[in-house]
């Protein structure tokens, strides 16, 4: 197998990438507005830690670099093929990448549209992609979960859910 | 101690119908609100006590008391389940509970957790009925040296429960360290990393981000496994015959739940110290002492008994501080101890003196709420187990769903949504690339812990940290925590030299 495909590759393009993150936060650190006569500021601690996973990141950084363009055992584990990212080429990371966009939409549409609607779709579109074929079970399955988990919440836990366009419900249980 | 009267207050609340049934509606109440992911113990016992104002205070105290106990085992019934802890006390639970339940052992797994946490709560128990005057004692003498000390050790476990990459998960604490230092700096309020979000001024909310990080992240891979086909339905053809482990069982677990069950009392008992770092003490302690390290996180029932013994002790060790005290040892505690002001009753050290029948009935009441527990615990393993057998393509929209709400209902922010989806996506990319998340979780717990103790102590000390080697039990935690370190590399490498060992083998 080409070493680029290997896990100690993905270790070392994860490490390189960790490291430009951690040089970040290091420097928005050193930003954080100081206090006259502390003996702590509140950059120390985040800066500490920081440091820290700079050390290890070097370490898996130099581990990975003597792997790929050293000697690297076939029963090492990091020989094995890294997982793939590519959703042209990978239809589970596009499935994977599709769910996260309907997350991101779930919460931006969470106010608006209520918990109930917008977890019923969710989980219609969700089954769906996923092959559940029986639209009875997929409907009533997406639709009387998050109902029932409503009422459980509003009414035994009082915890107040947005309903958003579905509010005239919450009238009808109030009244009930 | 008074023998007498301790066994007439054990009478009296064993026999009297009002406080066996509060104790029991509790533990059902605890067990089923635990199960749900972002409900913990101290929502529930927060939520009912407003219910309890018009009971006497027995009745009222072994309701909170039930909830507290079913809640701490429920966290683990979802933990094993659906790799999403209920509580944060079950976040070590799910290492080798979820294991079992991909190899088919769900029920036995449930088991092992109900029993152990009724052994973890009777050992804490008992050792909150006689110990109590002297662990408070000890426990009290902490200041924030041995604080941070405590935090360094409870940190040291993270190398044991690291897995295959001491680095990357070294990488993944330290990560989590520095999520805990997102929004306003606890001393002097300096914004940190808060890029103008105001919600972000008090930092992640820490259930939000576990519910992301273990459930949306677990729904996210199990979508992809189904797509490529690699997701295997499992069925719950386990057939359970015994609502308890069976008597081989026992015998292979029964030194994790004693010691799960001691480090969780002693460390219940520290102010600040509660189930959550209990429970990762006890699972790196028993797998550093383990005769077959290699097998804990592989699904065996070991790694399950040292877990929910040591956060079913921290109970009894909680309530040691609360009753001695005054001092409640964690946040179910602080909402009990409301309820005691709330009928008339200071505890401290002169209730002691004052209300010693109270005490006792208090230690009582624990006791009932273990077997209340336990009993609830039995009548419903065959039930929790079935839901493994839901098809996977309706139980992960269902999982998704039901983890964003809780997620929503801790703050009732749709900012503590995005930040569980975000972090969702970042426990799947870690899981995908072998960065353990466990690390993160204990950071996340400890990191806080750790900071304002260190920025106290130094400040305390005019800047002079090393005044930390005049604090005896410090430099003892200090020890025990390198000793920790070292003895988890030596153990991390004889594991990684048999599973090379193993993959040799295999490969002809």
């Amino acid at each position: 197998m080409q070493k680029t495909k290997t896990k100690a590759f993905a270790n070392l393009v994860i490490s390189v990438l960790l490291l430009a993150f951690e040089i970040w936060a290091y420097f928005q650190a050193a930003g954080f507005r100081q206090v006259k006569g502390a003996y702590v500021q509140a950059s120390t601690f985040p800066q500490i830690m920081d440091i820290g996973m700079m050390i290890f990141t070097i370490v898996l950084l130099v581990q990975s670099l003597i792997k790929v363009f050293g000697h690297m055992k076939p029963t090492d584990p990091d020989a094995e093929a890294a997982p793939s990212m590519n959703p042209i080429k990978n239809k589970g990371v596009a499935a994977a990448l599709f769910v996260i966009l309907l997350c991101v939409l779930y919460t931006l549409l969470f106010d608006k549209l209520g918990y109930v609607l917008v977890s019923a779709i969710v989980s219609i579109v969700i089954m769906w992609l996923i092959g559940k074929r029986k639209p009875v079970t997929v409907i009533l399955v997406s639709v009387l979960v998050p109902l029932v988990m409503w009422i459980v919440f509003y009414k035994l836990l009082t915890v107040n859910i947005p309903m958003g366009v579905l509010q005239p419900l919450r009238d009808l249980i109030d009244r009930i | 101690m008074d023998w007498s009267l301790l066994f007439q207050s054990y009478g009296a609340v064993f026999t009297n119908l009002q406080v066996i049934i509060m104790t029991f509606i509790g533990a059902l109440g605890g067990v089923l609100l635990g199960a749900i992911p972002g409900m913990t113990a101290t929502m529930g016992v927060a939520l009912l006590i407003p219910f309890s104002y018009g009971m006497d205070l027995i009745p009222s105290i072994g309701l909170l008391l039930g909830i507290y106990c079913g809640g701490m085992y429920g966290g683990s019934i979802s933990a094993i389940l659906i790799h999403a802890p209920g509580t944060p006390s079950a976040a070590a639970t799910l290492i080798d509970g979820y294991p079992m339940t991909q190899k088919g052992q769900a029920g036995k797994a449930l088991s092992v957790a109900m029993f152990a946490s009724f052994c973890g709560g009777i050992i804490g128990a008992l050792i909150m009925t006689f110990l109590s005057p002297l662990v408070a004692k000890v426990a009290m003498k902490f200041t924030s040296a041995e604080m941070l000390m405590l935090a360094f050790f409870g940190l040291s476990v993270i190398v044991a429960i690291s897995g295959k990459s001491i680095a990357k998960g070294l990488i993944s604490a330290f990560f989590g360290l520095l999520l805990c230092t997102v929004g306003l700096d606890p001393t002097y309020s300096v914004k940190r990393y808060i890029f103008g979000m105001k919600p972000l001024l008090s930092g992640f909310s820490f259930i939000p981000t576990l519910i992301g990080l273990f459930a949306i992240s677990e729904v996210i891979a199990g979508v992809e496994r189904i797509i490529t086909g690699e997701e295997t339905q499992m069925t719950s053809h386990e057939k359970i015959t015994n609502v308890l482990p069976d008597r081989h069982t026992i015998r292979q677990i029964w030194p994790n739940i004693l010691s799960g069950g001691i480090i969780g009392t002693f460390i219940g008992a520290i102010p600040g110290a509660g189930g959550d770092i209990a429970v990762f003490v006890s699972y790196g302690f028993n797998k550093s002492f383990s005769k077959h390290p290699e097998k804990w996180g592989t699904g065996i029932p070991n790694g399950v008994a040292a877990t929910e013994s040591a956060n079913n002790g921290c109970s009894g060790g909680a309530m040691i501080p609360l009753l001695s005290l005054g001092v409640p040892g964690d946040a179910v505690t602080a909402v009990l101890l409301g309820a005691f002001i709330m009928k008339g009753i200071q505890p401290g050290p002169m209730m002691y003196v004052d209300e010693l029948p109270t005490v006792y009935r208090v230690f009582a009441a624990l006791m009932l709420a273990n077997l209340a527990m336990l009993v609830v615990g039995c009548l419903g393993v065959r039930g929790f187990a079935k839901i493994v057998s839901v098809e996977k393509k309706m139980l992960y929209p269902i999982i998704l769903v039901v983890s964003l709400l809780g997620a929503f209902s801790i703050n009732k922010s749709v900012f503590d949504v995005g930040v569980c989806v975000l972090f969702g996506v970042i426990g799947w990319l870690m899981n995908k690339y072998e960065f353990p998340l466990s690390p993160i979780l204990l950071a996340l717990i400890l990191g806080p812990m750790c900071e304002q103790n260190f920025v106290r102590f130094v400040d305390l000390n005019s800047g002079n940290f090393w005044a930390i080697l005049s604090h005896p039990i410090a430099v003892g935690f200090f020890a025990v925590s390198v000793g920790t370190i070292i003895f988890s590399i030596f153990n991390q490498k004889k594991i990684n030299r048999i599973e090379a060992a193993n993959r040799a083998r295999e490969n002809g």
